[in-house]
């Protein structure tokens, strides 16, 4: 087995650099409208109307059919837990995006647990993954009954839906 | 080949630099068009290849997200990471293996996206030559140009005669993006300059465009019933040795991939054999290597092909009546575009640009800096 | 139908987090050398070379084109084919291919990967941009920042995987044990494997469980190193095989269907219709065509041994169900009473598989090697001792959506 053994001394290193960030994606306007309806408090879904599957965050081509997906509905804002994963405590330097620690931007708190969930809204026959809110992680299980939880200041954009929290009886 | 290949549909985008369309729109539309053009549904297709890459589309895997688009959704799907003549050549070796009777072959680039040229940059060794910098797909391509208009005597007008004959004809051709019907050699002289003897209207224009070929095997095409398939005689694939380490002069895998698909098509006499030919050329003096390798003319002697009009619109041979690359390029889709052209050309159907009654064409593709890849696909008519 | 080709030779270089000793060209050099050594055959008989491995890893554009004369190429016919994570199994079937239909009698199919080229964490870099182009998208539309890393950072180096692994937990009785199970088992295989990665001799299921968690179910301990490596097999037709090679590994059938996007976005940040990611219809699909082309009425009795793409522990017990080596759901304890075992009744990634070792370009491909080598009966101290007549070797990839699944025989159809 001549190649086993590392006989030859370390080859040199050569730098060299892949830009990505020069790319100018070409994007349909569908989240425009999703997030439009964001403003009203509505989950907007593209329908198959060739199969009748609805499927939000809303999208362009329904791969069984072959055709473009140009039903709309507008799903319930209650739905169904069908997954959820949960994070040991946020700690500094576990997580890093853009080359940032987000404990340092604020982005998350130190210590915190986040529980990100895939929630099939009543209506819905896709998955929409989002935080767990106002929930113990004792507490979550599959299948459990959660609602939308919208922001305090609805600006039209994806952020409105901060999460779903569990329906509890008053 | 005992066993017998034909195409049964095709499609192609109307290619131009900004298409104002997403990937998926693009190759959503096309792949429609083409199933149609077949006569057949999706759910016939057996198995589905596309070409396209990563870097030029800007994503990992660039064709995960677009199965959905193609038809692909629980159909055998493969992608090949070049030409898209090299995708119908992996579709028809499936076919031909048995394992299935339709196949969907599909190819795209959005050049606007990321500019192709600087994609081809980093093709280049990393460890030496891109740390010097100088050499780019322009760059080389001059070197080589250079080269051969040296040792044969070849003059720049005679590199804008091929520019001149080829967006004349893509003014005939209502898919092409660059079209320039009044063109002229001095016109051509006097476009931007990016490395001598290279100017702006002898480089292919970056373009954004999608083609799609349906393939069926002889049993399959007997049974659907269709009317004009057109049969794929032979098929040819090679590729050089790197850039720095091979003879720019040549285009020797050109001349090994040709062979292939000659032999296997039964051709002894390309020039008479052949009744068009659709060649990919990024550069004005490639066409003219191109057709010497090919065996259309003696080494050195393509230019007299194009100032004598042979392979002008109305000439004996004519060579790229849809424009050529220099017309429209999307890079991945090129070659299959140029399958396409032939394939209405044999059908009868290249509406402005048909060259009379066809019954033998030569589709080529390529890949790489100077050619470095090519393949040669053969096609006949009934 | 189907011309009969098999696997004659097969090479691979020793997998390390960091093969600093060599360049990538140098690396996929030592697997082709090696496959054509095992084959008995040199260059010139080779007619067509398939290659193939993740481009975005390595930073450079077609890499074919550059280290070609390290594969042989020029002068000869070259396909290059890339499908993200089954770019092996692609590659392998390509291979397979080009000698079935007749056009060339000798192909090479090779594939590498050389993470450790990338400067960010090993994986990283290639893997995000799968999905970068939808990631701007989605932020131009205001998604929020804590979304994003709590959905797509948690289990980060586990992607969706983790949600998959939760979905088949949750519907089949499974536990987090199970998982130590199956990766202690990959570790002590990979032990018995000398080109592996993570080799740990006498791992036991409690060694993994006091790894630290990620998100619940995967620890550290469960999840696939990132290798540099190659692999390449010699694929021939069949008169050429029976002259040159003792037992070759016959192709048999093969399929790579393809799903609609198993994770959480389709183009453009679009939703997916599949609601659970461990349901896998591509894999089933697939494993029907290739199973009907060779003749396999009934995986569980016919197929002696699996090779299976499991970067997550959970991945083998869920493709194993999926390739009908085991019912529905009972795949985790099939594994519990040792029948996955080397010496069990069906063998499952005996090798260690890609949970020990993981050139992404290259692991379908290992695969498909690693099956040809059991057929083959050349595969050393992790030969399973029992005779090896049909033999699956599974790949994954894309969006969780792409799969390769081919059989090999000891004797043709």
């Amino acid at each position: 087995m001549p190649y086993l053994k590392d006989e030859r001394p370390a080859t040199m290193m050569v730098e060299g650099d892949w830009q990505v960030g020069a790319y100018r994606y070409k994007a349909p306007r569908l989240l425009e409208e999703f997030s439009a309806g964001m403003k009203e408090k509505k989950i907007i879904g593209s329908m198959c109307m060739g199969c009748g599957k609805v499927i939000t965050q809303p999208r362009n081509i329904c791969g069984r059919c072959h055709r473009r997906m140009e039903g709309r509905r507008v799903l319930s804002d209650w739905g169904t837990i069908t997954c959820f994963v949960t994070s040991p405590p946020v700690e500094k330097g576990r997580y890093k995006i853009f080359g940032m620690d987000p404990v340092d931007t604020g982005t998350l708190k130190l210590g915190e647990i986040l529980i990100p969930v895939f929630v099939r809204f009543d209506g819905s026959d896709s998955n929409i993954n989002c935080l767990l809110l106002n929930a113990k992680p004792e507490e979550v299980f599959i299948g459990m009954r959660v609602k939308a939880v919208w922001a305090k200041e609805l600006k039209g954009a994806m952020s409105d839906l901060e999460g779903v929290e569990p329906i509890r009886e008053k | 080949m005992d066993k017998r290949v034909a195409i049964i549909g095709c499609a192609q985008s109307h290619h131009q630099y900004d298409v104002q369309k997403t990937r998926e729109d693009l190759v959503f539309d096309v792949a429609k068009e083409a199933l149609a053009n077949a006569g057949i549904l999706r759910e016939e297709l057996g198995t589905v290849v596309t070409a396209s890459t990563d870097f030029l589309d800007g994503r990992t895997i660039s064709n995960v997200f677009l199965s959905m688009a193609v038809g692909a959704f629980l159909k055998d799907e493969s992608k090949v990471e070049e030409d898209g003549a090299t995708a119908l050549q992996y579709a028809l070796m499936k076919l031909l293996a048995g394992a299935y009777d339709v196949a969907l072959v599909e190819a795209h680039t959005v050049g606007w996206q990321f500019n192709p040229h600087q994609v081809s940059f980093y093709t280049i060794d990393p460890l030496v030559d891109r740390q010097v910098g100088l050499l780019n797909d322009i760059s080389a391509a001059a070197i080589q140009a250079r080269i051969y208009m040296d040792k044969y005597g070849v003059s720049q007008e005679d590199l804008a005669a091929v520019a001149v004959k080829n967006l004349s004809n893509a003014a005939s051709n209502p898919f092409a993006s660059r079209r320039l019907p009044d063109v002229s050699v001095s016109e051509v002289l006097k476009s931007k300059l990016y490395y001598e003897p290279l100017r702006e209207l002898m480089i292919s224009p970056v373009t954004d465009g999608c083609a799609v070929v349906i393939l069926a095997s002889e049993d399959k095409v007997r049974k659907l019933g269709c009317c004009c398939p057109v049969w794929i005689e032979g098929v040819g694939n090679c590729q050089d040795a790197y850039l720095r380490d091979r003879n720019l002069l040549g285009m020797d895998s050109l001349k090994k991939a040709s062979a292939s698909a000659f032999a296997m098509a039964g051709i002894q006499d390309p020039f008479n054999d052949l009744d068009v030919l659709e060649i990919s050329e990024r550069y004005a003096h490639e066409e003219l290597m191109i057709c010497e390798a090919l065996g259309l003319a003696r080494e050195g002697r393509g230019k007299e092909l194009v100032n004598k009009g042979v392979t002008s619109m109305c000439g004996e041979l004519p060579v790229n009546p849809s424009g050529g690359a220099l017309g429209a390029d999307p890079i991945c889709a090129t070659g299959l575009v140029r399958v396409v052209e032939c394939v209405k050309q044999i059908r009868g159907e290249a509406d402005g640009h048909q060259v009379g009654s066809v019954k033998r064409a030569l589709a080529h593709g390529q890949f790489g800096i100077c050619a470095q890849k090519n393949t040669v696909v053969i096609l006949g008519g009934e | 139908m189907f011309r009969n080709c098999a696997i004659i030779g097969c090479g691979q270089t020793k997998h390390s987090s960091r093969r600093r000793d060599v360049s990538v060209a140098e690396l996929v050099g030592q697997a082709v050398d090696a496959a054509l050594l095992d084959a008995g055959i040199t260059m010139k008989d080779v007619g067509c070379v398939v290659s193939g491995n993740m481009q975005g890893f390595g930073g450079v554009a077609q890499p074919d084109l550059w280290i070609g004369d390290w594969m042989g190429i020029p002068g000869k016919p070259a396909i290059r084919i890339a499908t993200g994570g089954t770019t092996g199994g692609s590659v392998g079937q390509g291979a397979c291919y080009t000698v079935a239909s007749g056009m060339y009698d000798i192909s090479l199919g090779v594939a590498w990967e050389k993470h450790s080229d990338s400067k960010e964490a090993g994986a990283t870099t290639g893997l995000m941009h799968v999905g970068m182009g939808n990631l701007f998208h989605a932020l131009t539309y205001g998604l929020s920042l804590k979304n994003l890393i709590a959905t797509t950072a948690v289990g980060a180096a586990a992607g969706v995987a983790v949600y998959q692994a939760r979905f088949y937990m949750n519907r089949s009785g499974c536990r987090q044990e199970h998982l130590d199970m199956v990766a202690a088992k990959a570790r002590r295989n990979a032990a018995k494997n000398p080109y592996a990665h993570l080799q740990w001799p006498n791992c036991q299921p409690s060694d993994i469980a006091k790894t630290e968690l990620i998100a619940f179910p995967f620890r550290y301990g469960h999840v696939c190193p990132a290798s540099d490596g190659a692999s390449a097999i010699v694929v021939a037709e069949e008169k050429t095989a029976r002259k040159l090679c003792k037992q070759p590994a016959w192709f048999l059938g093969m399929g790579s269907y393809s799903d609609e996007e198993n994770q959480l976005q389709s183009e453009n940040y679009g939703g997916v219709g599949v609601i659970d990611p461990s349901e896998q219809m591509g894999c089933r699909v697939s494993a029907q065509k290739a199973y009907a082309m060779a003749g396999i009425t009934d995986p569980q009795k016919e197929i002696d041994l699996a090779e299976i793409y499991q970067p997550f522990p959970s991945q083998e017990l869920i493709f194993s169900e999926r390739l009908g080596l085991f019912d529905d759901g009972t795949a985790w304890r099939h594994m519990e009473k040792g029948e996955t075992d080397i010496n069990g009744r069906m063998p499952i990634s005996v090798s260690g598989g890609v949970n020990a070792t993981n050139a992404i370009g290259s692991s379908a491909l290992q695969r498909i090697l690693e099956a040809a080598l059991q057929v083959q009966g050349k595969a050393g101290e992790h030969q399973v001792p029992k005779k090896v007549r049909k033999a699956v070797a599974h790949g994954w990839g894309g969006v969780t959506n792409y799969i390769t699944v081919t059989v090999l025989g000891n004797s043709p159809r």
